[in-house]
């Protein structure tokens, strides 16, 4: 028999659990000539602001040992351009779409949101309150769990689509962060954004990125996102999408018994445009080859003497 | 249409090209991209199974055989994906995703192509001379140059003899051909041609290729330059690749995606 891999979060159903993450997809429509996108269980787009936003400027990213640095500085083409150039292309793709957005202020997250809801084209909304990258706004929603109960009930008011709370690692306690989101409204949250990382060359002494620092990601950063999703399971009863070094099914099946419900492929997507197709895959396999009817039977199921 | 996805290659040979044992030749087979690869081209290659280096390499494409799916690629030892790349034995498999960028665009019959490579800009440019060649264009049309800082440094010298264009080699320390920049040889022929049909094509270091776009925008030259960028994604995605435009200030341009060939003028060097 061979397994179910579909997932509902928030009410929206999902084929299977793996999405791909905010800012390593663009808008999808560069990756159709790699794979292919209705076979994604979910699209999570870069992140949205109201303005258009070019970045910061070069070198925005950086290799490092298993894994990278990046301060691209929320790039993106902006909310009206996105609904006019982007929407079309993404609603006609058969998985779920997730818009992801992200603000200097309460008041721009809920602009985006209300100008998003009006034209619709996608399943839920992500809220980016945890980048490390720019002056304002973003992280400071993250770390603080009153300011990030404010931005999730302010845009809860003007969006009718659910809401994920995407969450910053570089807190002292994620799970009161995770609580507060839950509290707010958010049907899930997703863990973890990047680590605040930095790298410096040796030669002429400055930053390796123009911006200084920048946020760590990869293959590096998994077993600090396998902990923090399995503490925020433990602790808070909402649904969790992990995020965080997800490279291949192994992984994916790790973040599941941490507790993930969903699953979010970042990262990985530079170094294997057709990884989601593997994990996909492997996990399918996985789960036939055990016997496991679905999903549920490895979420949160780590044994932990 | 098929997809673009990461294909097992299989080494036929890497061979050492010059005496300062920098440079290399690598040739792969069992590519078949399912396309055309034009001059420009570039495939992305993942150097190891391991972890380190993380990111896979961008190379432009060198020469590519569609009747022998022979593709070659021609690096420099620098860093560490390129040390790992030396090692490299004859029935390895290396992982290519390509071709991706865009490419260089055909000058008409009547144009005459200025080809200017620097170092180990040389490969694409090699590429679209042999291609434009065998589209017919007239070898008398295409003045090749190439610099490097000494006659070491210039590789491929009887093969880009042997293509029949107007070759002229320039070493900075003049122990080879012209001496001086590359661009003070183009500047040196431009008045024995019409301007008006002078195609300038440019791959180098940065410094020459901004040299080079100073020249052809002061002379009201066209052409296009093709650049180089550490390229976490190769398709457009991670935006780490950037250069700022110079057509469009405060905008940025993907070298992997828009380019990794621009017009002059576009991008700001």
């Amino acid at each position: 028999m061979k397994s179910a891999l579909n997932i509902e979060i928030g009410g929206i159903k999902f084929k299977n659990p793996v999405m791909v993450a905010s800012g390593t997809f663009g808008y999808a429509e560069e990756f159709e000539r790699l794979i292919d996108l209705d076979a994604l269980g979910g699209i999570v787009t870069k992140s949205i602001t109201l303005a258009e936003r070019p970045g910061h400027p070069p070198p925005r990213t950086w290799e490092t040992a298993a894994g990278m640095l990046n301060a691209i500085g929320l790039a993106n083409v902006g909310v009206d351009r996105f609904i006019d150039e982007k929407i079309p292309f993404l609603k006609k793709l058969k998985t779920a779409i997730i818009v992801n957005v992200a603000g200097a202020r309460v008041s721009e997250y809920v602009e985006v949101c209300r100008r998003l809801d009006k034209v619709g084209g996608f399943e839920m909304i992500e809220l980016n309150l945890s980048c490390p990258n720019v002056d304002e706004g973003g992280m400071e929603f993250g770390t603080d769990p009153d300011k990030l109960k404010k931005a999730i009930m302010a845009v809860r008011e003007v969006t009718s689509k659910p809401i994920i709370a995407k969450l910053s690692p570089n807190v002292t306690d994620i799970v009161a962060i995770a609580r507060a989101a839950k509290e707010a409204g958010a049907v899930a949250v997703s863990m973890i954004n990047t680590l605040v990382g930095m790298a410096i060359n040796i030669e002429n002494r400055k930053p390796c990125l123009t911006n200084g620092t920048g946020g760590l990601s990869g293959s590096a950063i998994k077993p600090v996102a396998i902990a923090m999703v399995y503490k925020v399971h433990k602790a808070v009863d909402i649904p969790i999408i992990g995020i965080g070094g997800i490279s291949g099914w192994r992984d994916a099946v790790e973040f599941h018994l941490a507790g993930a419900t969903g699953l979010q492929v970042g990262t990985a997507n530079f170094i294997e445009p057709d990884v989601t197709m593997k994990i996909i895959k492997g996990l399918q396999d996985y789960m036939t080859d055990n016997n496991l009817p679905s999903l549920h039977d490895i979420i949160g199921k780590v044994k932990v003497s | 249409m098929k997809k673009t996805i990461p294909r097992k290659t299989r080494v036929l040979s890497n061979r050492l090209l010059d005496k300062t044992g920098c440079y290399r030749s690598l040739q792969l087979t069992g590519f078949k991209p399912g396309r055309k690869i034009y001059p420009g081209n570039f495939v992305h290659l993942k150097v190891t199974d391991c972890l380190e280096p993380y990111f896979r390499r961008a190379f432009s494409v060198a020469d590519y055989d569609s009747r022998t799916d022979c593709l070659e690629i021609i690096y420099k030892v620098v860093g560490r994906g390129t040390s790992l790349m030396a090692d490299y034995q004859k029935g390895d498999t290396v992982d290519l995703i390509g071709p991706l960028g865009n490419r260089f665009t055909f000058p008409g019959k009547k144009k005459t192509a200025m080809i200017v490579a620097g170092g180990v800009g040389l490969p694409p440019l090699f590429y679209l001379s042999q291609q434009m060649l065998a589209a017919g264009h007239d070898p008398d049309r295409i003045l090749f140059f190439y610099g490097g800082r000494s006659r070491e440094d210039l590789i491929r010298l009887s093969h880009i003899k042997k293509q029949g264009v107007r070759f002229y080699p320039c070493t900075d320390d003049g122990s080879f051909g012209y001496k001086g920049f590359v661009t003070e040889a183009v500047r040196d022929h431009l008045p024995d041609i019409d301007r008006k049909n002078i195609m300038i094509y440019g791959c180098g270091p940065e410094p020459m290729l901004a040299a080079l776009q100073d020249l052809a925008l002061n002379e009201n030259l066209a052409g296009e330059i093709s650049l180089e960028a550490p390229m976490p994604c190769g398709v457009g995605v991670c935006l780490g690749c950037v250069k700022p435009r110079l057509d469009q200030p405060g905008h940025y341009v993907r070298v992997c995606y828009e380019g990794p060939v621009f017009k002059m003028g576009e991008v700001k060097l």
